[in-house]
């Protein structure tokens, strides 16, 4: 991968600028009209439908950045990361509906927000149970590790038991009314959109700190080369776990933010296809960098949307073609995948980062 | 000790269409060095040619024979279209292609056959049951396992004493030397996926005939992997008795702990077991322990 250039004319004269996040006046400012976007022309200007693929993209967001953390940066390649949104969902909804709370936290609406974290540790102490294999296992084994938790949790565990409890058969179906942040009541499409903007950039901002520190130099250092990593100093189990802890974490948020935008969940929606999505989205946006995260995440979702909206027209001549859509989008899914790791193998974030540098360095590109 | 006894026979039956499938699958990682998660969808694709050319009305050894040849066809395409330009590059690449690919023909098949079950009528095998002593045993079943091992027989015999087969065996010891010899590894890489698309394909094939044919029959394409890690990644014996293991086991936990765990053990305890051996013996019983350096 590149590195960004700055912009002709402009140097650094201290250190502390050279880390700076927002480092131009100009990066300033699109950050800035970006954040302007995001929390007021979006939600007020976009119909139900936009909000919903905007709740889409964010939680196939969410769901991505953990995968970004350990297949990009500290490279564990894992397969099984939809059961551990799983363990999320699940704990989250059980919580709500069979703990019994205190009146005051159920008054005050300290529920829902006290099972996300509950929620997230819980995945991330899952996640690290079967991250432990990646002490004495690597690559293609390991893989198959993350594959055997996902039939594991959500095949096995989620399906057969945790499903049983309560009585209430396959699928949580949540009240109305239960999933409430204090005074406010998660019930639109809006107030879905602006919890899951919050975990967004709270999780993107978290994983972008912890990779330029001490800990995300050591995961980056261990995905480049273990053995060396292990010779430098690192302790290279300890920063797997911490890898998969997070990763688990980060998953837990996802799945317990994603239960407000459905009105029951079942182990149905978190299938292992769901797993491989996240691994192609990240493939797509590219390896190794948030951009790629969040680039991946918005074509994927827009481009089966636009999928939809082709066949949609198509329907009047070809009626059968309507049926068909979930095969032709897993199909769609599949060759977009093939050609991209063939043709653009570092992603989307990559052609953006070249955009960033013909801009910066014009006139003078050498 | 009957129970416990046709467990066994049944476990034997089914892990010998396993082995040929994992057959398929450790020929593709020996010779290319390909972990292939599409295996699944291979096996369905013979499958549901060689059952549309059944239900033609054809006799069952022709629709076979013709499904085999045209796995052979698409062996060749898909590795020369996606495969041959991934060599060398890292094994995440690797494996999201052919994740890709099992994306693209599971629902290329679901558009075209549909997500109902099939089976062949008339069928193939007959049904009364063989009595052997105590036990008891479709005749699929008896069939199924025998054609698997015929074919098996086939494929080593290839390996062994065939100009092709020992040329693949080359390539997969050592690439750069066979290719000094002359060998021709794209010609190589070539035959491994096609002869994968073939032993998927009866694989397919006869386990459609037990339990009729869907889309989840593709879950046979996951199974393989416990059984090639229980046997070696780059091990064709290995694969072998992995695969009658791993029938073994998943039989006997289905009529022994299912009382236990009521659910779906019997599909559960081939990952499970496996993910408890990875950490144990990750290079599996017959596979080459690989010695990592800086």
């Amino acid at each position: 991968m590149s590195t960004t250039f700055l912009p002709c004319g402009i140097y650094h004269q201290e250190y502390a600028k050279e880390h700076a996040w927002w480092q131009t006046p100009f990066i300033k400012g699109k950050m800035i009209l970006l954040l302007i976007i995001l929390f007021f022309i979006i939600p007020f200007f976009a119909d139900s439908y936009g909000l919903s693929l905007c709740n889409q993209i964010s939680y196939t967001i969410l769901g991505a950045i953990g995968v970004q953390l350990l297949i990009g940066f500290c490279g564990q390649i894992t397969l099984g990361h939809a059961a551990f949104l799983a363990v999320g969902a699940y704990t989250s909804a059980l919580l709500i509906l069979e703990f019994p709370w205190p009146a005051f936290m159920l008054d005050w609406g300290l529920a829902y927000p006290v099972s996300i974290i509950v929620a997230a540790l819980m995945a991330g102490i899952w996640s690290v149970a079967f991250g432990l294999s990646s002490a004495r296992v690597k690559g293609f084994y390991l893989i198959l590790t993350t594959m055997a938790a996902q039939f594991i949790i959500v095949d096995f565990i989620i399906t057969q038991y945790v499903s049983q409890i309560g009585g209430r058969g396959q699928a949580f179906s949540i009240p109305p009314e239960t999933i409430k942040i204090g005074p406010i009541i998660i019930d639109s499409d809006l107030k879905v959109y602006f919890m899951m903007l919050f975990f967004v950039i709270i999780c993107t901002a978290v994983l972008a700190n912890l990779v330029r520190s001490k800990v995300g130099r050591a995961w980056i250092a261990i995905r480049d080369n273990d053995i060396s990593a292990d010779v430098m100093g690192i302790n290279v189990i300890k920063y797997k776990l911490i890898a998969f802890f997070v990763a688990g974490c980060i998953g837990g948020i996802a799945g317990s933010c994603w239960i407000s935008n459905l009105a029951a969940i079942s182990p149905e929606h978190f299938p292992w296809s769901w797993s491989l999505w996240l691994v192609g989205v990240i493939l797509i946006g590219g390896v190794g960098s948030i951009h790629g995260t969040i680039f991946g995440s918005i074509f994927m979702v827009l481009v089966m949307e636009g999928l939809q909206l082709l066949v949609i027209p198509l329907a009047d001549i070809y009626p059968k073609l309507l049926m068909d859509f979930l095969f032709i989008k897993e199909a769609a899914f599949g060759l977009a995948i093939c050609i991209f790791m063939i043709f653009q193998p570092y992603g989307l974030s990559y052609r953006w980062q070249q955009l960033k540098n013909y801009f910066n360095l014009w006139p003078f590109s050498y | 000790m009957e129970l416990f006894l046709m467990t066994i026979v049944t476990g034997i039956m089914v892990g010998g269409i396993y082995a040929l499938v994992a057959l398929g699958w450790v020929l593709i990682y020996k010779c290319s060095g390909v972990l292939n998660l599409a295996m699944g969808e291979m096996t369905l694709i013979g499958a549901y040619i060689s059952i549309s050319f059944y239900s033609m009305g054809m006799p069952f050894l022709l629709a076979l024979f013709l499904s085999l040849i045209i796995g052979l066809i698409l062996g060749i395409l898909t590795e020369r279209i996606f495969l041959d330009k991934l060599i060398g590059e890292p094994i995440l690449s690797v494996i999201m292609v052919t994740v890709g690919l099992s994306f693209f023909f599971k629902g290329s098949l679901e558009l075209i056959w549909g997500t109902d079950t099939k089976v062949f009528l008339p069928p193939v095998f007959p049904l009364e049951p063989i009595h052997i002593g105590p036990i008891i045993i479709g005749q699929a079943y008896l069939w199924s396992f025998i054609a698997a091992i015929i074919l098996l027989i086939c494929f080593v015999c290839f390996f062994k004493y065939t100009r092709w087969g020992l040329a693949m065996q080359a390539t997969a010891d050592d690439e750069m030397a066979a290719l000094s010899l002359g060998i021709s590894a794209r010609f190589v890489y070539a035959a491994a996926w096609s002869i994968a698309f073939i032993s998927a394909g009866v694989g397919g094939t006869l386990l459609g005939n037990i339990n009729g044919l869907n889309i989840s029959v593709a879950h046979l394409g996951l199974l393989v992997l416990p059984v090639v890690v229980l046997g070696g990644l780059n091990s064709v014996p290995g694969a072998i008795v992995g695969g009658i293991i791993i029938g073994i086991l998943q039989n006997l936990c289905g009529a022994y702990l299912d009382q236990y765990f009521p659910g779906g053990v019997k599909e559960i305890a081939p990952f499970a077991f496996m993910a408890v051996f990875l950490l144990f013996k990750p290079y599996g019983l017959w596979g080459w322990e690989r010695i990592e350096r800086v």
